[in-house]
């Protein structure tokens, strides 16, 4: 292998590290001799910034391997950004605790029942032994009774937790259980309407990012279009945590966002699980029929989405001090971007959350680097346009192919029949582009 | 083949090479200013906050010792506080800060103040008391003009009677409610003023108070008075009531009194009048200077407001140029 097939293999790698270098070369000098760029502090407040949108990637990725989508994200956090903030600052009964705790004791119970479950087929599993021909059955007591009791017993728990605290706020423990659980039942009710009802991900998902953008206006209530959080006068002094440098090294956010790109990536990459999503992303119909339950891995897919976006938005009201239905506006499309940057396939089998990460990274300093150099606005997103569609065709074509098709598209201006056959001859893919130009005569 | 792909990593690493000189060379021009100052704005496509950077930019424009950075947040305050952020890392000489939402800038504020820079903080304001100065119109009393004078309009003090059709901003905003509060506080004496429509949000935006209006219109026979609480708003309801023939006997009260806006819509007779809400950029920049050449500056400043109507339009126009 030659070093320059090694070099655009890891092509990725390097537009990060290119990236970096010229942030770091070109990076204003502060006014006592620092590389503002490299200055640990903004350094830091990069991964601050990128977190909540790389949590959402992190989830997206998983979905998109699986050839879905997922629009909803942005609303889903919405809802619980407005969840959490009013647990935090309202006591009593109020929508969110209408909605939140009830959901969080069917998550418990439904969690309780399919880890029982699934620990005792795998127990079966492993009696039967790899050479077992007949599909293994659970009896009713190991497969119903125990599941169940587990359930309950998880659910009251949870709810002994939670209970005491309606009545006065909620403290950082409850609310990071809520808010995901939130996310988590949406998430999932998303995947199960896709895969109950067969409809594309893409309606379903941008179905639900209405509704869900209703749900939280309805839940933050008519007059409140921004819920402040304000730790210390109205909400617990301990939520300033999230906000805060872990060991003064590392911000939480992004302790969150590592943790959920190193945990995810290891269940896609080493467990049957993340075996299954890529197989169905290749090709759901050969998965299905090989026996893989294709439903229930896009299901858990889709929910992991909505608790990844639920976490996030907890994040999101400690960093922003605020829950508001408009908290996640947008925030899909750059979710999305930034894994098609990490060279994630959108038509599904194909990607990795480490692409992801580095999408994200190079999503977050590019928009840092523009923003110390001052540069318009506008302009800004004019350049972010450009480097998605620029990094894409990097990551899915060679630049040598770009070439081939762009003459031949222009072949016809150029003229010449001689022309057009030399760039024939040239062309480096094997099977004949279906481009039917007006001046190609055959 | 190989050879092609060296050509390509030479291209790349010739564009890297680029960018850099590029951005670097664009650092050095700014270095002899003495004082840097950031300006973090909302969003720069709404017509207020236009003439709030137009304002802003004419003032840097006198001053030649300063640099003046202006960011645009997008109207999200994840952009906002990133910008803010940024302007830290860059060692601004002093901030100025016009938030979208006060508590979603606080805590950047006061990461600010923690770093010792000067924080003026425009137009909204933010839940700490730490930063230097505070810059902003005020909603109450502006509605309060409006009141008075729309008290005026139908009738004068104790007489007044009519029906009136109020077009709310955003709902959740405190801008809307406090322009409802001072505006009430005239008319609720008035026995003989009846209120037509309940709390209807045209969210700032003139198609949305068109739609309202023209609602209004069908069911009701007699409306005597729109108050909009921005003049955009004010104005889709005068088309909507042009468009079924009606303008002529209904006056339009708007707030926020631009050039290019309010006041050319009053000097056309379509609004009866608007209520300034000057923008803080002009006076904000002037006392960041007047902080940062060691004078003192008061903790609060609220701007006036002026009335304005066909007299005084077409000289106003004048004077800024259009």
């Amino acid at each position: 292998m030659s070093i320059l097939n090694i070099l655009s293999r890891t092509k990725l790698y390097w537009g990060l590290i290119a990236i970096f270098l010229i942030g770091v070369l070109g990076s204003p000098i502060s006014s006592k001799g620092n590389n503002i760029f490299l200055s640990y502090g903004n350094l830091l407040d990069v991964l601050r910034q990128v977190s909540t949108t790389g949590l959402i990637a992190t989830g997206m990725t998983a979905v998109i391997i699986t050839g879905g989508i997922d629009l909803s994200v942005g609303s889903l956090m919405a809802i619980c950004t407005v969840v959490c903030a009013m647990l935090l600052t309202v006591p009593g009964v109020t929508p969110a605790v209408v909605l939140g705790v009830p959901t969080v004791a069917v998550v418990a119970l439904c969690l309780g029942i399919l880890v029982t479950r699934f620990v005792f087929l795998n127990i079966e599993k492993s009696r039967a032994g790899p050479q077992a021909t007949h599909a293994i059955r659970l009896d009713s007591v190991r497969g119903l009774v125990t599941p169940g009791i587990v359930g309950v017993i998880l659910c009251s728990l949870v709810l002994w937790f939670l209970l005491p605290q309606v009545g006065s706020k909620f403290g950082v423990v409850g609310v990071l259980l809520v808010a995901p659980c939130v996310g988590l039942l949406f998430g999932a009710l998303n995947g199960f309407i896709i895969v109950a009802g067969r409809l594309q991900p893409f309606i379903v998902t941008l179905a639900m990012m209405v509704t869900a953008l209703g749900i939280a206006r309805l839940t933050a209530g008519q007059n409140n279009a921004v819920l402040p959080v304000y730790t210390g006068s109205n909400a617990t002094a301990d939520f300033e945590m999230l906000r805060s440098l872990v060991f003064g090294v590392i911000p939480m956010p992004g302790l969150f966002f590592l943790g959920a790109i190193l945990i995810y990536g290891a269940v896609l990459r080493f467990t049957p699980f993340g075996r299954y999503v890529y197989a169905i992303g290749g090709n759901e119909e050969a998965a299905r029929l090989s026996g893989i339950a294709a439903g229930r891995v896009k299901i858990a897919t889709y929910a992991m989405s909505g608790l990844l976006a639920g976490v996030a938005a907890v994040l999101y009201v400690a960093q922003y001090r605020q829950g508001k239905p408009d908290a996640g506006a947008g925030l899909e499309l750059d979710a999305i971007a930034a894994v098609v940057i990490g060279g994630t396939s959108l038509m599904g089998g194909r990607g990795s959350l480490i692409g992801t990460f580095c999408g994200v990274l190079i999503f977050g300093l590019l928009s840092n680097i523009l923003q110390l150099h001052n540069i318009n606005s506008n302009l800004q997103l004019v350049l972010k346009g450009m480097i998605i569609i620029g990094t894409v065709l990097v990551q899915e074509r060679n630049a040598v192919d770009l070439l081939f098709y762009l003459r031949l598209a222009f072949a016809p201006l150029w003229g010449g029949q001689a022309h057009k056959e030399t760039t024939a001859a040239k062309r480096p893919s094997k099977e004949t582009p279906s481009l039917n130009l007006g001046g190609n005569k055959k | 083949m190989k050879r092609r792909e060296l050509l390509k990593l030479a291209a790349v690493t010739a564009a890297l090479l680029t960018t850099t000189a590029l951005l670097a060379s664009g650092n050095a021009y700014a270095q002899d200013k003495k004082w840097k100052i950031g300006f973090s704005q909302v969003t720069t496509i709404e017509p207020w906050r236009a003439q709030f950077n137009k304002d802003i930019l004419a003032e840097a424009a006198k001053h030649p010792e300063i640099e003046l950075i202006v960011t645009d947040g997008e109207d999200k305050t994840e952009k906002q506080v990133a910008d803010v952020e940024n302007l830290i890392r860059q060692e601004v000489d002093a901030l100025l800060v016009s938030p979208k939402e006060s508590a979603g800038l606080t805590g950047v504020v006061q990461q600010a103040i923690d770093a010792k820079i000067p924080v003026f903080v425009l137009d909204r304001n933010v839940e700490t008391k730490d930063y230097t100065q505070f810059v902003g119109g005020d909603n109450k009393l502006i509605g309060r003009a409006a009141g008075e004078y729309a008290v005026e309009l139908l009738g004068g003090k104790g007489k007044a009677a009519g029906n009136v059709v109020e077009i709310w901003g955003g709902m959740g905003t405190q801008p809307a409610h406090d322009r409802h509060d001072g505006f009430h506080e005239f008319t609720d004496k008035e026995p003989g003023i009846k209120y037509l429509l309940d709390q209807q949000s045209g969210d700032w935006k003139q198609d949305q108070a068109y739609n309202i209006m023209a609602t209004a219109l069908r069911n009701n026979e007699k409306i005597d008075l729109v108050y909009g609480h921005n003049d955009p708003m004010a104005y889709g309801a005068y088309l909507a009531a042009k468009d079924v023939g009606r303008e002529k006997d209904i006056k339009f009260i708007g707030i926020d009194g631009l050039p290019n806006e309010g006041v050319t819509l009053v000097n056309n007779g379509e609004l009866t009048a608007t209520f300034t809400y000057v923008t803080p950029g002009a006076e904000g920049l002037r006392q960041a200077i007047k902080f940062l050449n060691g004078e003192k500056v008061e903790k609060t400043i609220t701007l006036p407001t002026e009335k304005i109507t066909k007299e005084n339009a077409a000289q106003i126009l004048k004077d800024n140029g259009l």
